[in-house]
């Protein structure tokens, strides 16, 4: 929130703005509660791409794959075997951590192009399991029918309390990450995100600094998986597709990757450009992908990037401007490091 | 030999040959221009369709080859000249770019081409059946490891016996040094492009003569390439042959005797690489 001139409008608008937020199903139909809800948990995985952009200068695009490991295990433990919630949900997290970790050790032994690349053949290939696999996850057709649960009396099936459960989950979450962004690990994260080299030769453990981040990450892309799940009911490959990924890459380069509320701020405007162009056309790709090829031409910092140099204030260095953490030297984006 | 491993062999080698022609594109564009062509599986995709397209009225599978390859290079010009020569040197756009661009065509090819899988078929007369090894086989795969080694010898020749190629090679090695020896790097750059895309679209018309096109198909041919040239060692020649026999003769086996997991198995070649040689079989470890 660069562009806000003073601390007391800035207090002010927040309020407001969250007291909108909290009272919407009061005075919204339920497709706008619908689509917020989207908004949340699609705004979960672009800020999980985000934080590792932004923060982390590594490219994944393997964040949908965690979302979908969530997702699954939600469907396979709390809806096929029916356990309680809770421990369904503690189960995602889990296999998300393994998975994630696994992945992790091998993933940050290369960097910018590489990782990229790695991360989005290891995307793929869970999709393809996915859809492959018919004895656990059932192929194509996926795991149908999971019902958010009732919790202390609370009906999660009915839209508004989902709603009001998915608005505190994200509030928190982005609390949180904001957070540890400004803590010393955020900014170690940071110092390697600009000079690797320089942070291990100050003595941080680079690589694992990596890998907890690349973890973190997963982790806020399986609770929007886990959101997801229960919001639609339903876990099928396509919510781990390729498109799904490019969709969530580009909420981030909309709104700034180099924002903390750069990919929130994407999300929102992505979420409701869709909503809007199908209504008119089949063709959305088409037009959300010119749209995108205009942005990384002519606006690289995206919404954010945009309004900080109507302000006047001088845009963040610029993460679209500059190499992504592949020093020079590292061309081939493959170290012998760690 | 049982026959049936015979045949599931000569599967795999024709599978090599399809992902060897993809991933020399791919490889070759990374190698020099350090650029990773996530439109790749869709410059598959749309050389496959042009040249269904082409077959279909002219009934020539050689010039559908062509058609599919020339167009799909002519893309790759006006999109390297246009898009990618203006934000040449910075990674993430490039890349984001490439992915646009997908998006785009991907979404162009539904209103092209019908969405039901397509098979470009290969006239009888390229098509006889060969016995080897106690099983006959297409003749016409044959035609296709062949063309692989056709291209696979061109592109060796182009790059360690022509001008192009030396500039190429050392522009690979030092992109200022070249320049700055008066090289035009531009020109380089937009050559590789355009030959990548050509043999992109060479791809799709060979792999889709073997295989199906469908639309969603090019995520899945861009895995193959991406894999192809991770394991081989991005930009080696060398290493994309090899790493494409491996991976043809993993998919065909693996689709013979765990289908439900075909597709993952190609991970375990990756993640061995990655573990234990992260810059490929063949690739060179940069300092």
């Amino acid at each position: 929130m660069n562009w806000t001139p003073n601390p007391r409008l800035s207090r002010a608008l927040w309020t407001g703005g969250l007291v909108l937020l909290v009272a919407f199903p009061f005075y919204a139909d339920t497709y706008s509660v619908t689509t917020l809800i989207r908004v949340f948990y699609f705004g979960l995985l672009a800020v999980s791409t985000g934080f590792l952009i932004g923060q982390g200068g590594m490219v994944s695009l393997g964040q949908v794959a965690f979302a979908g490991v969530a997702g699954y295990t939600i469907g396979l433990f709390a809806y096929e075997r029916e356990m309680p919630f809770v421990l369904a949900i503690l189960l995602a997290f889990a296999a998300v951590v393994v998975v994630s970790f696994a992945f992790g050790l091998v993933a940050m032994r290369t960097h910018g192009l590489v990782f990229l690349m790695i991360t989005l053949a290891f995307g793929q290939i869970c999709w393809a399991f996915a859809q492959q696999n018919t004895s656990l996850l059932h192929g194509w057709a996926g795991i149908r029918g999971i019902r958010p649960p009732t919790v202390f009396g609370i009906d999660f099936k009915s839209t508004p309390n989902f709603y009001w459960a998915a608005l505190v989950l994200f509030a928190l979450a982005l609390l949180l990450l904001h957070r540890i962004t400004r803590s010393r690990f955020g900014l170690a994260l940071n110092g390697v995100r600009e000079s690797p080299r320089r942070m291990a030769a100050l003595g941080y453990p680079v690589y694992w600094i990596r890998v907890i981040s690349f973890v973190l990450a997963a982790l806020y892309a399986g609770a929007g998986g886990i959101l997801a799940t229960y919001s639609t009911g339903i876990i099928t490959p396509t919510s781990l597709q390729l498109s799904r990924t490019i969709w969530v890459l580009l909420m981030v380069i909309l709104g700034g990757a180099a924002y903390f509320w750069g990919p929130v701020v994407g999300t929102i405007v992505t979420v409701g450009l869709d909503v809007l162009i199908s209504q008119y056309s089949e063709r959305y790709n088409l037009v959300i992908g010119v749209i995108f090829l205009l942005v990384i031409l002519f606006a690289p910092n995206g919404i954010l990037g945009g309004l900080a140099r109507l302000t006047s204030k001088r845009p963040r260095t610029a993460i679209l401007a500059t190499e992504a953490a592949v020093p020079a030297t590292e061309g081939s984006g493959v170290s012998a490091e760690s | 030999m049982s026959s049936s491993v015979v045949l599931l062999v000569l599967n795999g080698l024709t599978q090599a040959a399809i992902l060897f022609v993809l991933g020399s594109g791919l490889t070759l564009a990374f190698g020099l221009m350090r650029i990773v062509n996530l439109a790749h599986g869709t410059f598959y995709m749309l050389g496959g369709y042009i040249g269904y397209s082409t077959l279909k009225s002219s009934g020539s599978w050689p010039l559908a080859v062509l058609a599919g390859g020339l167009s799909i290079a002519l893309l790759g010009l006006v999109f390297e000249r246009l898009m990618l020569s203006r934000v040449r040197g910075s990674d993430l756009p490039e890349t984001l770019l490439t992915v646009a661009l997908s998006m785009i065509i991907a979404d162009l090819c539904l209103v092209f081409w019908e969405r039901s899988p397509l098979t470009l078929n290969v006239p009888e007369a390229l098509n006889p059946s060969i016995p080897v090894f106690g099983v006959t086989y297409p003749g016409f795969r044959f035609l296709l490891m062949a063309a692989a080694i056709f291209i696979a010898v061109g592109l060796w020749a182009m790059l360690y016996k022509t001008k192009l190629g030396a500039a190429v090679r050392a522009g690979v090695d030092d992109r200022e040094t070249v320049s700055a020896l008066g090289v035009n790097i531009q020109t380089i750059y937009t050559s590789v492009f355009v030959l990548s895309g050509f043999l992109g679209g060479v791809a799709g018309v060979l792999g889709g003569s073997y295989l199906q096109l469908s639309p969603g198909g090019d995520t899945t041919i861009l895995t193959y390439s991406l894999v192809v040239v991770i394991v081989g060692g991005m930009g080696s020649l060398s290493g994309a042959f090899l790493s494409s026999i491996l991976l043809g003769q993993i998919i065909s086996f693996g689709l013979a005797y765990a289908p439900q997991y075909a597709y993952f198995l190609i991970f375990i070649p990756m993640a061995l690489v990655l573990a234990l040689r992260p810059q490929g079989l063949m690739g060179r470890k940069l300092a």
